[in-house]
């Protein structure tokens, strides 16, 4: 969702318009933000560090998931399936001997091969086919870790283990927290860069009207794929992360419910919005706490005595999240990123924002 | 001057009261209220939790110092009770009461790492090899993981034990034919291998296994596999909901096999839901008595329940005397390690674990199996108590409780079989 140039935007220049960050304020921004992020370990205990790390890793997959839905306007609901690969890719490589931050990248790449094998459909299919077709590729994956006991271990899963980087041991969230930082700025800059390129416009041409795309000369086939192998791509490194922070790969976690999750975040953050993406992990991931802390208020208070609620509590906090969502859809269509942006403008312009 | 000591008073009061507080021992507690599982996981966690609140209630906690009982439910998706588990970690938990088996495997690593005691709801043998020694493939030493009842696997070799004597006394000629049933999932397969090995050392003959998804479904094409192949003895390994489908599938299509049922797998919710079709299934039981019967410790247990059911009407599953049971060998290895002066932590609960032999809970005798843990094998106990559901009538009308009273159902005592601890059993 490029949005319109507003009045009083004076570039000149393709550089300027092509540029990630527009001022010098917001380069600062983000060094203080890198800066503060890296300090957080030194503040926030081990649960709070837990739910970052967790939206780091649920954000990267997202963000490969929008590259998919949100810039190519394709359709997945397969990819947890594609995000378990990549952890019991990694897990795998690991088991023989490769060291673990070689064997994440290394679970990307296999990972983005197998998303090209199941991305083949895309080349023909759209819509609704697609979406069948990217369903079967769920089971197929899923029903292949609970198979390949070589690969993943069968259904009883695959332990494995913690970074290690020159001696210094990746093995908790105040650690991985580093791990992650890393990872996420290296993904989420690929992805903005990716989107200024040749490649990445012609995504988004494929998006915005396939036909005309295809009239200026875009081989449809082509990029359809192409997106798929990064979206996997990003999807396997996210699960290898998973893999080697929870340090316990079981087909039981990538369900289809898992999928529809990333779908979740990726709607919730905005579409076609780079940094929406974090911004729909952080959404999935708070919420259910938000939701249990409010829970676990409600338990035993006045308004749990007189209504009788007792065990119904925890039903009631599965479809408050689910309402929530509903809510979120209804008043906020354009995603978390939009809301940023009107934010920001907000106080840009402020007290003449009109 | 007089109108302040009041407001002094209370405040003391206040300050003493802050005290007590931080001195209440931080215990987490995961339960499945709403998941997949939550047709068992209610009444065990609802166990749990009673007996907790009684042992504050009643005993005033471990040692003077009260419980402070961190619940929750994760709904049983292992990647919510694993970040759980983190925020219990900042609380300083000194034990857990665990569930699931794939939550109890995730986390397997971590309570041995942070070192604390993990009493689980999963009876997987492969948390039984405390020390590492038996050697088995994906086999890893378990020190802080603990379990109330027979592993998975024992109890599977208590009911293939029964069935070979069953056999041999109803005279019929040949060999017996054993098929195990259940989902490709952790929870079934757990005592598949065990079962099968035990299976064919006792002379059976030992047919394919049966798949049939952990949901409810139309599973008419496994009991018309099951009549086609023959079998005798049927181990379903499955949790209730799809049991209860192939029970009534097979009681439709009239297969002729003895059921065993697993310990979460069948109780006196699902003989309600199956019906007639329960009739007959012979299951494990961890408790030596069940609601309703009598032994010395049922009248502990009848205070416990009346915590959460004042009317005392309330008609208590198996799983609710288990989680008793596993909730009381906790706070008697906690009373081990406050004993003397000794600080309550993760190490010196796991070695109040090891500190008695064949361990009844105090006021629980006649109830509890005794248990006997060591430093090498958690296998706690090796006793299978089996017992036989019983369904004579129709069982749509009535809650549990009335048709438990009006005998249209009963559990009826099959045997106890006692299982040797044979070494070569150990973590499988």
């Amino acid at each position: 969702m490029s949005a319109m140039t507003p009045a009083g935007d004076y570039r000149t220049s393709y550089r300027a318009d092509m540029t990630i960050m527009a001022t010098r304020n917001s380069r600062i921004a983000l060094a203080l933000g890198i800066a503060l992020a890296c300090a957080a370990p030194f503040v926030l205990d081990g649960y709070m560090l837990d739910l970052l790390v967790m939206i780091g890793i649920f954000g990267i997959a997202a963000l490969g998931l929008n590259i998919l839905v949100g810039f190519t306007g394709q359709i997945s609901i397969g990819h947890a399936a594609f995000f378990g690969f990549g952890a019991f890719a990694s897990a795998y490589f690991h088991e023989h001997g490769v060291a673990v931050v070689i064997a994440i990248p290394l679970a990307g790449i296999a990972t983005a091969v197998v998303g090209l094998v199941f991305g083949l459909p895309a080349a023909r299919l759209k819509g609704l086919y697609l979406a069948i077709a990217t369903l079967a590729a769920q089971y197929i994956l899923e029903d292949f870790f609970a198979r390949a006991q070589w690969f993943t271990g069968g259904v009883a899963g695959r332990m494995t283990e913690s970074p290690t980087i020159a001696g210094w041991v990746a093995g908790r969230p105040e650690s991985f927290f580093y791990v992650v930082i890393v990872a996420v700025i290296l993904m989420f800059g690929a992805a903005a860069n990716l989107m200024r390129t040749r490649d990445g416009r012609a995504l988004v041409a494929v998006r915005d009207h396939y036909l005309s795309a295809e009239m200026m000369g875009i081989n449809l086939a082509y990029y359809r794929m192409l997106s798929f192998g990064i979206a996997s791509f990003y999807a396997g490194i996210a699960g290898a992360l998973y893999a080697h922070y929870r340090l316990f790969v079981s087909v039981e976690a990538f369900t289809i419910l898992f999928s529809i999750q990333f779908l979740g975040m990726v709607i919730i953050g905005g579409l076609g919005s780079i940094a929406g993406s974090l911004m729909g992990a952080a959404f999935m991931v708070l919420l259910p706490e938000v939701v249990e802390g409010l829970a676990n208020l409600l338990t035993g208070s006045a308004i749990d005595r007189a209504l009788r609620l007792g065990a119904s509590i925890s039903f009631l906090r599965e479809m408050a999240i689910g309402a929530a969502i509903i809510v979120f859809l209804v008043f906020e269509p354009d995603g978390l990123a939009r809301r940023w942006r009107l934010i920001k403008a907000y106080w840009k312009l402020y007290p003449y924002s009109h | 001057m007089r109108s302040m000591i009041p407001w002094l008073a209370a405040a003391a009061l206040t300050l003493t009261g802050a005290a007590n507080a931080q001195q209440r021992i931080p215990i987490g507690q995961l339960n499945d209220f709403s998941g997949a599982t939550s047709d068992v996981g209610v009444p065990y966690g609802q166990g749990v939790a009673d007996a907790l609140a009684w042992v504050n209630a009643q005993r005033q906690g471990v040692a003077g110092r009260p419980l402070n009982v961190l619940a929750v439910d994760y709904g049983y998706q292992a990647p919510r009770a694993v970040s759980q588990y983190q925020a219990w970690a900042r609380d300083r938990v000194v034990a857990i009461q665990g569930w699931g088996t794939a939550d109890t495997e995730a986390l397997t690593r971590f309570v041995t790492r942070d070192r604390i005691p993990y009493i689980s709801g999963s009876y997987s043998a492969a948390l039984t090899d405390a020390g590492g020694r038996s050697g088995r493939q994906g086999v890893e030493a378990t020190p802080y993981n603990f379990f109330y009842g027979p592993s998975y696997s024992d109890a599977l070799r208590g009911m293939l034990t029964w069935a070979a004597e069953d056999w041999r006394r109803s005279g019929r000629p040949g060999r017996p034919k054993y098929v195990h049933m259940g989902a490709n999932h952790p929870y079934p397969n757990s005592p598949k291998a065990a079962g099968e090995a035990l299976a064919a050392e006792l002379g059976f003959d030992v047919l394919p296994a049966i798949v049939f998804a952990l949901t409810p479904g139309d599973y008419t094409s496994q009991c018309l596999t099951l009549r086609s192949q023959g079998a005798n003895y049927a181990y379903l390994g499955n949790t209730a909901g799809s049991n209860i489908s192939v029970l009534r599938a097979c009681q439709t299509a009239g297969v002729q096999v003895q059921f065993l049922g697993n310990v979460w797998g069948m109780d006196e919710n699902a003989m309600k839901a199956a019906g007639a079709a329960a009739n007959g299934v012979v299951f494990p039981v961890r408790t030596a008595v069940v609601w309703g019967q009598d032994a010395p410790g049922m009248a502990t247990m009848r205070t416990i329940s009346r915590g959460s059911d004042p009317t005392g009407n309330v008609y208590r599953p198996v799983h609710y005397l288990a989680g008793i049971c596993s909730a009381m060998l906790t706070v008697e290895a906690m009373e081990t390690a406050a004993a003397n002066g000794g600080e309550v932590t993760g190490p010196r609960i796991r070695d109040g674990f090891y500190a008695r032999q064949n361990w009844v809970p105090r006021g629980f005798e006649g109830v509890c199996n005794p248990s006997t843990f060591t430093a090498e094998d958690h296998r706690g106990t090796l006793r299978v108590a089996l017992y036989r559901a019983v369904v004579t009538g129709d069982t749509s009308g009535g809650s549990v409780a009335e048709l438990m009273a009006a005998n249209t159902m009963r559990l009826e005592p099959v045997t106890t079989i006692d299982l040797p601890r044979r070494p070569d059993w150990l973590g499988w």
